[in-house]
């Protein structure tokens, strides 16, 4: 463990804070100009996934932990947790369902991912920025249909359901972040 | 590359052009007196948490340091202490140790203006007819203006006392929020590090996690008035003493500006300032000269007046339907 200033604390980083681990999700410079400036933190617990705002003082110090992030191939999930897998030594790491969130959902069997560890203990992921899957089920289209902004509901080959705009058709190939859930574009079939 | 160039932001740029135009119009119209000022100072007022830029004058082998400033206070005090009456700023200030963020830049437009022979509360009610005059030219209702997808309304303000926002957002009572000792000890039980913090420390990030967020999001701007004493700066303190004349008002969580009563009285002025030096000192600020001359210019008669400021570019985010001060700005510096 290391102690930082808050004023120093940057996204992405593990801290301890009452006791549990957190990943800063957003770490924000504010300074009300009466008092010490402050650090505006989103911090997200790794076992619970739940998120809270925090006020750190710039000046006061925060125990930071050093987390290895190791690429891992996603197995499946159950009721409870997602598996992974390091391919490089074939270990298998179990990360709570509750932490990795909605992304969860956006996730085939295989795609790879990084996964971040803490003394052989898996914390919690790093959702990739984008993932391509198909489109097994949306409505056509209405022609003629040209607002723009207007979308539909699609089901992804995961089972999930997203917002897609109109012009895309079943069997098409979308990325989208899974982190939001949101689409992001349509890939052309070779 | 530390400079970047944001073409794309030119729609929301020219809104805070127009701000700035409807500022000028609205101060013009009500008679205050447009004043142009140096950024550059060779002394400065203390203020304990504003951190400075320190430059240097250099002809031939002369030196002399300069100082940006934080604020243009100093200045238009000195003119209002000569008499000129009614007055504003419009232009940039200086704060060092401000990285940028979605509500902080190191250089920014401050809207600072005076006004002779009314209080806080006066100047809070003229406030609020300038974002009426901003909103109608901006968006051509004087009484409302959609941000974020939320409705905020300019008919009236939102109005709490500042121990009644505390009781509300966070449950510390009025008794304990003006007592240091119980102030403390109250924090210390809600999980805050209170270990070698001072009260402006915990007063301030407990603002900053508990009650900001829940400021003006009501659908109208709220103003916190009546401070404790401890956080007076520069306002003038009430006749019994309790409270200092000083409000802030909030829209959708964010600090916009707010106003207090001046100190008039020189003995007092400069017996703050010699607190605000000191705490400086103690924490390892850079040491300013002081414009020591500034006493003396009100010494011979500082007319009652209350004293006004609103961060431009936070008021621009606002109006401009932007989630950060950055999306106005056609050119980032980092």
């Amino acid at each position: 463990m290391t102690r930082i200033s808050a004023g120093n604390l940057k996204k992405g980083e593990f801290i301890i804070y009452q006791n549990e681990t957190w990943q800063l999700q957003k770490a924000e410079f504010y300074s009300p100009g009466k008092g010490s400036a402050l650090m505006r933190a989103k911090i997200k617990n790794v076992i619970s996934g739940k998120n809270i705002d925090y006020t750190f003082k710039s000046s006061e110090y925060v125990e930071t932990i050093e987390v290895e992030s190791v690429e891992m191939q996603y197995l499946y999930k159950d009721n409870e947790n997602a598996y992974y897998m390091d391919e490089r030594t074939y270990n298998q790491y179990t990360v709570p369902l509750a932490v990795i969130g909605e992304a969860i959902n956006f996730f085939k069997e295989g795609e790879k991912m990084f996964v971040y560890v803490q003394n052989e203990k898996p914390l919690c992921i790093s959702p990739p920025m984008s993932v391509r899957l198909r489109v097994t089920e949306t409505e056509d289209g209405v022609k003629g249909d040209t607002v723009s902004g207007a979308k539909k509901t699609a089901i992804l080959e995961t089972g999930a359901s997203i917002l897609v705009p109109l012009f895309v058709k079943k069997g098409d190939i979308i990325t989208l972040n899974p982190e939001i859930g949101e689409y992001v574009g349509r890939e052309k079939e070779i | 590359m530390d400079i970047q160039t944001k073409i794309q932001n030119l729609p929301k740029y020219k809104i805070t052009l127009e701000i700035k135009a409807a500022i000028n119009h609205y101060f013009q119209n009500k008679g205050y007196l447009q004043i142009d000022l140096p950024v550059l100072s060779p002394a400065l007022i203390p203020e304990s948490y504003l951190e400075i830029f320190e430059t240097e004058f250099r002809y031939l082998d002369m030196k002399k340091k300069l100082y940006l400033t934080p604020s243009p206070e100093l200045f238009l005090k000195r003119l209002i202490g000569q008499g000129i009456g009614n007055c504003y700023y419009l232009g940039k200030t200086f704060r060092n140790s401000e990285p940028n963020s979605s509500l902080h830049l190191p250089e920014f437009t401050m809207l600072e203006f005076y006004k002779v022979g009314v209080g806080y509360k006066d100047l809070a009610t003229e406030i609020l007819e300038l974002l009426r005059y901003i909103a109608r030219c901006i968006s051509g209702s004087a009484y409302s203006f959609i941000y974020q997808g939320e409705k905020i309304s300019l008919a009236r303000w939102e109005e709490l006392t500042l121990a009644e926002a505390f009781a509300r957002c966070s449950g510390i009572s009025g008794s304990d929020l003006f007592v240091e000792d119980k102030f403390l000890q109250k924090a210390k039980t809600k999980g805050y590090n209170t270990s070698g913090f001072s009260y402006e420390d915990i007063f301030s990030q407990i603002i900053a996690q508990e009650i900001e967020p829940n400021l003006g999001k009501n659908g109208y701007p709220t103003m916190v008035y009546d401070f404790p004493p401890k956080m007076a700066s520069l306002a003038k303190l009430s006749p019994d003493k309790k409270i200092a004349e000083r409000m802030e008002f909030y829209i959708d969580g964010k600090e916009i500006g707010g106003c207090c009563t001046e100190v008039d009285n020189w003995r007092e002025y400069k017996s703050r300032s010699a607190r605000h030096m000191k705490k400086r000192k103690e924490m390892g600020s850079i040491n300013h000269k002081v414009d020591n001359e500034f006493v003396e210019a009100i010494k011979d008669g500082f007319p009652p007046c209350t004293g006004a400021g609103i961060g431009v570019d936070r008021l621009a985010m606002i109006f401009a339907n932007a989630k950060s001060i950055g999306e106005l700005k056609l050119i980032e510096v980092s």
